[in-house]
């Protein structure tokens, strides 16, 4: 991983568009790699919506605004899972042989160019759009139910939600990139309108402008000045059924298990071994059924008063704010998890979220739909494994 | 700022869904029976858990008990179990009571194909 950049996420006021955030994430990740324009062969470019920025085929558009004609360029596309995705395309280019240096961009305007109504309806055909999508149920509806399936067995309560909301938003607090960095009180949070039970506006990551940009090298071609870059150790991705109505236990995220199974079996590790993750909580529940889902917990409420994954715990989830926090820009956002873990792996990130022991292991975790395309990535320190 | 609107007006073929979609309009709830297992989806799987794709369509008595139950500015949805079929369905709910534990599938309103709930004895009354 040698290179590895974020744009600010928040809702543009500055006249920018996503061919200006693009440059901007892409200019920086190379700049950190040392190599030039001229060293990439493939360009891996995640946007989940053509609705959003009104381009058909961005990947072509982002080669040639990036000075990159002549690679292969590549959309990759899975819903939320976008840009993780693209990152295992990316990371299957070098692997294979196929790419020295790849990079990977992630970028949507999910905030600006469009209305919160017209994005919410979008949404709702993200599922299976001719049953659902037609029934009207919007993505809130569809994660609402499937935690309250999840809080029934597990006992989770709004007390936990309310913990989740308040610690990414201050953890957001450190990031200057963040999109919504805030310090309510859980009494504010329950009093926030309710958008689907039991989920309140407080509750739901907040739609967002931005990109993120990665670039991926072979081990042999890592420039000298680079050779601490975190590295890629393992990559899993796996699917569940379209409708949340036909999973044996609604309330599981099931693919999300699967994909952590395979990424830990290529990296040779097991989830008690990770140390730092950013995992996507669309919604404060979601975050809850994820850790559940990658083994990171065996004994969810006990962790989760214990601090487990507070900043100074034994693995910090989500430093950077996550989806609710630091912003959901839909396309850039695997890539930004990623970025994330590689910067702090590094410590390189913002000083106030930087660990003052560097993480030895960290898990990045997308996923779409409701947790229908799962996608997980397993980086390392540079030096510790691979 | 660059200024742009469009009207999309999609005619979209259902095909092998097409008795389900008609059901949907007509306020019939139409399944799908596996022809290996007997597994009865609704909404229907085109391949079955099992493995096979071979089925026949059935149509269920319609009535259905709520699981769970969301509400709220987005609008009142729930995941229900339909009598008769083996997997669950998520609905909209149409003038359900909210302590109510089922309801019956209802014609979808506005030409789309919905899955909507109403309160028992509501088929009749629309």
């Amino acid at each position: 991983m040698t290179g590895a950049a974020l744009t600010r996420f928040d809702r543009r006021k500055d006249g920018s568009g996503f061919r200006d955030w693009a440059k901007s994430a892409f200019d920086a990740a190379l700049a950190q790699s040392g190599l030039t324009a001229g060293d990439i062969d493939a360009l891996f470019v995640a946007s989940e919506s053509d609705f959003f920025h009104f381009q058909l085929n961005p990947a072509s558009i982002l080669a040639s605004e990036l000075g990159l004609v002549g690679v292969a360029a590549t959309r990759c596309e899975g819903g939320g899972a976008s840009g993780q995705l693209a990152v295992h395309a990316a990371l299957r280019a070098v692997q294979s042989g196929a790419a020295r240096h790849a990079v990977v961009l992630g970028v949507d305007p999910s905030a600006s160019s469009l209305s919160g109504d017209a994005i919410r309806d979008l949404y709702g055909f993200s599922f299976d759009g001719w049953t659902d999508g037609m029934t009207g149920l919007t993505a809130t509806a569809l994660y609402a139910l499937s935690y309250q399936a999840f809080a029934k067995r597990h006992g989770t309560t709004m007390d936990d939600l309310a913990a989740v909301t308040i610690q990414n938003r201050g953890n957001a607090g450190g990031n200057p990139n963040a999109h919504l960095p805030r310090s309510d009180s859980a009494a504010a949070i329950g009093q926030s309108p309710v958008i689907a039970s039991p989920y309140h506006r407080l509750h739901c990551s907040p739609l967002s402008d931005g990109a993120a940009a990665l670039i991926l090298s072979a081990p042999a071609r890592v420039p000298a000045n680079r050779n601490a870059a975190p590295q890629i150790i393992g990559a899993g991705a796996a699917s569940d059924h379209m409708h949340l109505s036909h999973r044996a236990d609604p309330g599981d995220f099931t693919a999300k298990t699967m994909a952590m199974a395979r990424a830990c079996a290529a990296a040779e590790i097991s989830p008690q071994d990770i140390d730092l993750a950013e995992i996507y909580d669309a919604y404060a529940g979601a975050q809850l059924q994820a850790i559940s889902a990658l083994g990171l917990s065996d004994d969810l409420s006990n962790d989760l008063s214990r601090g487990v994954f507070a900043p100074e715990g034994r693995c910090p989830i989500n430093l950077s704010g996550g989806l609710m926090g630091q912003g959901a820009p839909v396309g850039a956002i695997g890539v930004a998890q990623t970025a994330t873990c590689a910067l702090i792996l590094e410590g390189r990130y913002h000083a106030a979220l930087q660990p003052r022991i560097l993480p030895r292991y960290a898990v990045a975790d997308t996923h779409g739909g409701v947790c229908t395309t799962a996608a997980v990535t397993i980086l390392a320190q540079g030096g510790t494994a691979g | 700022m660059i200024r742009h609107q469009i009207t999309l007006d999609y005619a979209l073929n259902p095909g092998w869904l097409g008795p389900f979609v008609t059901g949907l309009l007509q306020g019939q709830a139409i399944a799908r029976r596996c022809a290996a297992c007997a597994a009865t989806s609704f909404p229907p799987v085109r391949t079955c858990a099992c493995g096979s794709d071979a089925g026949e369509w059935v149509t269920l008595p319609g009535t259905a008990t709520i699981t769970l139950r969301t509400t709220g500015q987005d609008g009142d949805f729930a995941l229900v179990s339909f009598d008769g079929a083996t997997t669950q369905s998520t609905v909209k709910l149409v003038d359900v009571a909210a302590d109510a534990s089922g309801g019956h599938i209802i014609a979808s309103t506005g030409g789309q194909p919905g899955l909507c709930l109403g309160a028992r004895g509501a088929r009749n009354a629309r």
